[in-house]
């Protein structure tokens, strides 16, 4: 008998434990849940996990694996008889090429190179001391204090938007609703970035604080941590460090963590689609207005904050909101920014917003080869020349320069790098991850590699109309994903008009 | 913010109702926004981006049909960002269906290319073939899903939903690859699904389809539609009788738009499909009368005669309650009061019942 209320949350830990979309579990899910059978296979075929089982090793085909032969590896793994598809990104581009098999041991992560710095606010090489102070600050304190703090320090957030915390924490403290979350966005996706994975896996109880205090001050009773699903052992890292912390009795006992694996969909970092993605549906995005902070899970008011956002907040009410901006250069704050590409020595870099390109190339061990152009935020911030290495990596400079700071998931191509080819390798990305909701992103993302490919296939005219379908794809998505998809080509197409014909310049 | 309750469109003025969309009261104005993608018996999705409208203090174009109109908004329908839009929009989608017109319309109408008429389009782009998936295996007999035509509006899947409350279909994948389908991509008679044919109803490009009509094969812009009642049950929803005049053939049953007649736009399985007895060659198509047992044609004075005379027979040998009349289920809710008024005032008996009214 179908239960009577249905239990539509429930849907991806039945499918996951059935084994994803094979013959028979959809009728089965829908019988524990009470859910529409249709809705439950919706849900199933929108999550790479769940849809494709048995897809074998994953090898990421993100641009900066597809640099380091991503290709090779997987065609290696084909002649050898090893079943393996091809990946969007999964963020693991510090050790590219990279793959990751679901079914072996959880891959082990080789640490990031990761210089230390003391003087930061996450300090990703520190030992752990999991004190707690913060949360005790707060306790003494106050919450009025902490938002104080938080508003002072000016931070933005880590997860791409760049959007002040502050304003995010007033606003959710501020709602009538007494019904609140705080959800924790770790389900790192952006191609090229890998920082709130090692966050995790190195300070994982500072995450853990800062989630308790975000918790605190705005009267949430529950926390939820979307989690990568391609991240194996980040997860647990999260939990090994809340069950430490309890033990020890750091926590408020009032406040109840949830953790839930995300299943396999790039989009589902976007606030709104995570939400739908813990609601048991597909992860289409929300149309905003309304906010999460008023409208957000379970249609209550939510906090939703990227993992670095967070894991800065214990430092910040320690050292103070002043000190935090301070760490900035041009705009307030440390940042963790993921160099990989052509670089000596990829990792994660915490330095001082603002800091220039070239400076981070110093720090990595240069470039392998001649720059000829770079990616400062991820796929979604497009392609930047060279002679942009001394601009500010920060929100505003990024953004005036017709790119983004985005994730800060810095990709370095040298001169070897055909532009046309890592414009496509972008392109397929975005394709596969739109979520289909929208006309211009669904049917724009497909144009757009259509006309690469056969641009590089020698048809010169293939990209005559691309100009109209990327400034729609701009003007018309519902979500950044749609917004940003056509900017790896035109950003391509501006700097390096002579790879794309005179014509199209 | 002051008291005023209005929003500025095009420079009109105009008052509004708590919660009412741009669309809505641009609507009561007769100022035209295009859509595809909204319906107003449901929750709009914001999908097809064609009634995107310019908002005074918005950096991006915001989506009529979702976006609450609030006091002193000001919204410009009328700029070239907001035209430009809707004619990418439409090059859109025509590159990602069926560009030629007559094919697309080989049964349903398409508003994609009505409104590529009205509005014109940012020219002809090479077609994307996308890699929906359909459902060919599906034997139902009466609704075809043609995955190349779909603009993946949802409007089926919300219908289907929100209205029927049967949810026997679905957005299915992602990205390019997303289709409609039924859980396992069963057969819809295998699902929940009522046959109800909304989800074609609601259809704005005639992805979802009837099978007997494309069959047929005539669009349905050669087809004359002639208003009835369906008669197979008393409630009364009127239909339109798809017509092809040069056969005498019904070819389909389709419902009058939403908000104009009592059925709303809505229509059962039986409405909508149970159409073939029309054309069945054992439908008594005449009154006959019997002689010596023979059934033979007759005028429908001589038949009613036969008819008023056996009954008041009747009536006079054994009395009025030796009568008893049914009516049909298939009879209009006017015709079952008929029934009863010739039961009650002509025959004085309470002996009457209709066959649905158990
Ligand atoms: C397509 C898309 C993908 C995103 N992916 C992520 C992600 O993987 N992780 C993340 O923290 N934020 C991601 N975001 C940003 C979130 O929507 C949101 O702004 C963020 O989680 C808020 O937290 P923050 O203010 O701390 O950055 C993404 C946004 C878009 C449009
Ligand atoms: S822009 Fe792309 S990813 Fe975002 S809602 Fe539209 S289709 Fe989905
Ligand atoms: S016919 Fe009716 S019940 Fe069946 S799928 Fe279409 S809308 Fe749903
Ligand atoms: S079948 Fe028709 S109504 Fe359904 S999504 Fe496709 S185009 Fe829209
Ligand atoms: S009608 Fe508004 S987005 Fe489709």
């Amino acid at each position: 008998m179908l239960p009577k209320k249905a239990r539509r949350e429930e849907v991806f830990e039945q499918l996951e434990s059935a084994g994803g979309l094979q013959p028979g579990n959809v009728g089965k899910v829908h019988r524990e849940t009470g859910v529409p059978a249709a809705d439950i296979f919706g849900v199933a075929t929108f999550y790479s996990l769940l849809a494709e089982p048995d897809a074998g090793v994953r090898v990421c085909t993100g641009l900066t694996c597809k640099l380091a032969g991503a290709d090779r590896l997987l065609a290696d793994l084909e002649t050898e008889g090893t079943p393996a598809t091809s990946y969007s990104c999964l963020g693991r581009c510090d050790m590219a090429p990279a793959s990751w098999d679901p079914e072996g041991d959880p891959a082990t992560t080789e640490p990031a190179f990761s210089p230390s710095h003391p003087d930061f606010a996450i300090d990703l090489l520190a030992a752990e001391t999991d004190t707690y102070s913060a949360l005790r600050l707060v306790h003494d304190k106050g919450a009025e204090w902490a938002l104080d703090e938080v508003e002072a320090s000016g931070l933005t957030g880590r997860g791409g938007a760049g959007f002040p915390a502050h304003i995010k924490w007033r606003a959710v403290r501020g709602q009538e609703v007494t019904e609140r979350y705080i959800v924790l966005n770790a389900d790192e996706g952006e191609p090229g970035t890998f920082k709130d994975r090692e966050v995790i896996l190195r300070r994982p109880h500072l995450v853990i604080e800062g989630l308790a205090i975000a918790a605190r001050c705005l009267e949430a009773q529950d926390i939820y941590a979307y989690v990568r699903g391609e991240f194996g052992q980040v997860k647990a890292s999260l939990m090994a460090a809340l069950d430490e912390a309890r033990a020890r009795g750091e926590l408020d006992d009032d406040v109840r963590w949830h953790f839930v694996d995300g299943h396999g969909a790039y989009i589902c970092g976007e606030e709104t689609a995570l939400l739908e993605a813990l609601e048991g549906k597909r992860g289409m995005p929300r149309m905003k207005p309304p906010y999460p902070v008023e409208v957000g899970f379970r249609g209550k008011p939510t906090l939703i904050q990227n993992v670095e956002s967070i894991a800065c907040i214990p430092a910040i009410l320690e050292r103070g909101g002043e000190w935090f901006k301070q760490a900035g250069r041009t705009e307030p704050g440390s940042k963790l920014y993921c160099l990989s590409g052509h670089v000596e020595r990829p990792g994660v870099y915490e330095a001082p917003m603002g800091i220039t390109l070239r400076e981070l190339l110093e720090q990595a061990g240069g470039v392998t080869g001649t720059i000829k152009a770079f990616s400062p935020g991820g796929a979604s911030s497009g392609f930047l020349p060279a002679d942009q290495i001394d601009l500010p990596m920060d929100f505003k400079s990024l953004r005036e320069a017709g790119s983004m700071l985005g994730s800060a998931g810095v990709v370095v191509l040298n001169d070897t790098t055909d532009m046309v080819e890592a414009a496509l390798t972008q392109a397929v990305f975005f394709e596969d991850e739109s979520c289909g909701q929208c006309s211009p992103c669904r049917i724009g993302t497909q144009i757009v590699r259509q006309a690469l490919e056969r641009y590089r296939g020698g048809d010169g005219d293939a990209l005559a109309f691309i100009r109209e379908v990327a400034w729609g794809m701009r003007e018309a998505s519902i979500c950044g994903l749609g917004q940003a998809a056509s900017l790896p080509l035109t950003s391509a197409m501006k700097y390096f008009p002579q790879e794309f014909g005179d014509d199209n310049e | 913010m002051s008291d005023a309750k209005f929003v500025v469109i095009d420079g009109n003025e105009l008052s509004f109702e708590p919660g009412e969309t741009i669309l809505e009261a641009a609507r009561r104005a007769e100022i035209e926004i295009p859509t595809l993608c909204y319906d107003d018996r449901l929750t709009p999705a914001g999908a097809c981006r064609i009634c995107l409208v310019e908002v005074d203090g918005a950096p991006l174009m915001q989506p009529a049909c979702a976006t609450r109109a609030t006091a002193e908004m000001v919204v410009r329908t009328n700029t070239q960002r907001v035209d430009r839009n809707r004619k990418f929009i439409l090059s859109l989608h025509l590159a990602d269906t069926i560009q030629d017109r007559e094919i697309a319309e080989d049964n349903n109408p398409s508003r994609v290319h009505e409104l590529a008429e009205t509005y014109g389009t940012a020219g002809e782009w090479t077609s994307v073939v996308s890699p929906r998936q359909g459902r060919p295996q599906d034997t139902n007999r009466f609704i075809e899903f043609r995955a190349d035509r779909c603009i993946a509006c949802s409007l089926c899947t919300r219908y289907c939903n929100e209205v029927e409350a049967v949810s026997a279909i679905t957005l299915a994948y992602r990205g390019a690859h997303t289709t409609i389908a039924t859980a396992d991509d069963q057969s819809l008679t295998d699902t929940t699904c009522e046959l109800c044919g909304g989800c074609v109803d609601v259809c704005p490009t005639g992805a979802m389809t009837e099978k007997q009509a494309l069959e047929w094969g005539k669009p349905e812009r050669e087809l004359e539609k002639v208003r009835s009642t369906c008669n197979f049950c008393g409630v009364g929803c009127q239909v339109d009788l798809n017509v092809d005049r040069e056969a005498n053939r019904v070819v389909k049953v389709t419902s009058p738009p939403p908000g104009t007649t009592v059925n709303d736009g809505n229509l059962c399985v039986k409405g909508r499909f149970a159409n073939d007895f029309i054309h069945h060659p054992d439908r008594l198509t005449e009154p006959l009368v019997r002689d010596n047992g023979e059934l033979r044609p007759a005028t429908w004075d001589e038949a009613l005669d036969r008819v008023a005379t056996g009954l008041a027979g009747v009536k006079e040998r054994h009395g009025n309650d030796a009568l008893a009349f049914i009516s049909s289920s298939r009879c209009t809710k006017e015709e079952n009061y008929l029934m009863q008024k010739l039961a009650r005032a002509a025959f004085q008996t309470h002996n009457v019942h209709q066959c649905a009214a158990t």
